[in-house]
């Protein structure tokens, strides 16, 4: 099965490369595989997750994601590739002012895709995620577990080659952490997707042997 | 977006296209009215032989008519009731008088060096510019004109940075949403499509505003104001041209604004 994710000596750092946060750090991940990263707060997670979504480029070493290495990447290739990635935020990252739905269906807009299978989609992923009556509403009318749901179902909206997650239950009490980790899980499998999930803590409803590694003294190693 | 932030655009836009009509139309009237100085002054030139508009002209370029004064009706005013042959005798020792036109509205340096070009030339025994009424209606109207131009400049700077201002507020509304799309792989033209087009309704706005207010100037005030000089050219005070030259100018304007907002809020993800 091919790499999803490839780092070899990977160092990431602010302020011009004088801030390390990761050094030499080497991993990769295959397509479809969920993938847990986990580390004390500051240990560089949501560092490298930027990293891995292009915001940040790395010092040294080389990053692929999906085929792109990202120390050289051009900007319209960037955001090509952000196209087939599904983005999950801790504070969720809806846009206010629009409706469930507009959001939702935000990668399909991106990707030029018409109106019709815009609400085609919207409707069947805000099913999905069982809020299918609150596609018109707006997200500031939610609480905060359906708002990560909807971002859940816009991370999901263009079947992306990957999904990153940055402490995607972190402001979720647990029963709407539990339906989140189901959904992703559930992309994972059925279709196929890369679920690459920073946290600070492996959830305890996960049984099944999962990747995981972790991020300690700037270097990233494979917890067996 | 709500109306005021609308309002705040549109304002100094609407300042600015005030300001850029303002000048055309000051433009079109005065050239009109410099031409009808231009067509009123004379030059008086007194000469010992008779001259022709070809001698003139060779003397200054800007020499364009010459009218020669009858000689026999400036006897005729002064040899009332003498003979005819001390009449004859006036007429022969008379001069010849020209009233010389020139070809556009001159400062007075340069009607100055006309009047020395022709006293130069032995055949010409006198020349009178009428000088300080020249140069008077000129000083007062490069005066009136230079004090427009500086008035409709500050408001221009001044309204160009409200503008700004207005941009930061935008950039700040915009710039979450923005970030997101971005993230997501949006390019830029999409990012900023929504600014873009509530930036071109303003400037349609703001342009149909300014065209009504000089409609109502060209429609009813003028004829009413009693203005000697704007009832005479009402018709170069708004014309059609006017509105795209307006619109074309309110559309630069929101384009490079909006460029500057998208511009600068490209930096905040990376």
């Amino acid at each position: 099965m091919s790499n999803v994710i490839q780092a070899s000596g990977l160092t990431l750092a602010y302020d011009n490369g004088t801030k390390s946060i990761i050094q030499d750090a080497n991993f990769s991940i295959k397509k479809g595989e969920f993938v847990f990263i986990t580390g004390p707060s500051g240990s560089g997670k949501s560092t490298l997750l930027k990293a891995l979504y292009g915001q940040l480029k790395p010092s040294t070493g080389t990053l692929v994601v999906g085929g792109n290495n990202l120390s050289n990447i051009s900007r319209p290739k960037l955001q090509e590739l952000r196209t087939h990635m599904g983005i999950i935020f801790q504070d969720y990252k809806l846009v206010n002012e629009w409706t469930v739905a507009k959001n939702v269906v935000l990668p399909l807009m991106i990707a030029g895709y018409s109106n019709e299978v815009q609400d085609t989609q919207a409707r069947r992923l805000l099913k999905h995620v069982k809020l299918a009556e609150h596609a018109d509403k707006y997200p500031l009318e939610l609480s905060g577990g359906e708002q990560q749901r909807v971002g859940v179902a816009r991370a999901l909206s263009k079947n992306p080659v990957v999904i990153l997650a940055d402490e995607p239950t972190g402001n979720l009490d647990d029963y709407s952490s539990n339906v989140i980790w189901d959904l992703m899980e559930n992309a994972c499998q059925q279709l196929d997707t890369t679920v690459l999930v920073v946290t600070h803590k492996i959830p305890t409803i996960f049984s099944l042997p999962y990747r995981h590694f972790i991020i300690e003294n700037r270097g990233i190693y494979e917890v067996h | 977006m709500k109306f005021i932030n609308h309002l705040m655009f549109i304002l100094p836009l609407m300042a600015i296209l005030l300001g850029l009509e303002f000048y055309l139309v000051f433009e079109r009237t005065t050239n009109n009215y410099e031409t009808t100085l231009t067509e009123d002054y004379r030059i008086l030139v007194v000469s010992k032989t008779p001259l022709e508009l070809e001698f003139f002209q060779d003397l200054n370029e800007h020499i364009i008519t010459t009218i020669e004064i009858e000689r026999k009706g400036i006897v005729s005013n002064v040899a009332e009731g003498i003979s005819k042959d001390n009449a004859n005798a006036i007429l022969n020792a008379l001069p010849y008088f020209y009233n010389i036109g020139l070809d556009a509205y001159l400062e007075t340096s340069e009607i100055e060096k006309i009047k020395q070009t022709l006293e130069s030339n032995h055949y010409i025994k006198r020349v009178e510019t009428f000088g300080s009424s020249h140069s008077s209606n000129y000083k007062l109207f490069s005066f009136i004109k230079l004090i427009l131009e500086v008035f409709i400049l500050f408001m221009t700077v001044v309204s160009l940075f409200l503008i700004m201002k207005q941009m930061e507020i935008w950039k700040y509304a915009h710039k979450e949403r923005m970030q997101i799309m971005e993230t997501f792989g949006a390019p830029m033209m999409l990012r900023s499509g929504v600014l873009f087009r509530v930036a071109f309704f303003d400037a349609i706005i703001a342009t149909i505003c300014v065209s009504i207010l000089f409609f109502y100037i060209k429609y009813s005030w003028a004829s009413q104001s009693g203005i000697d000089m704007i009832v005479k050219n009402r018709d170069v005070l708004f014309q059609a041209s006017d509105i795209m030259v307006l619109f074309i100018s309110a559309i630069v304007i929101v384009i490079l604004a909006v460029y500057s907002v998208v511009f600068s809020s490209k930096g905040v993800e990376d």
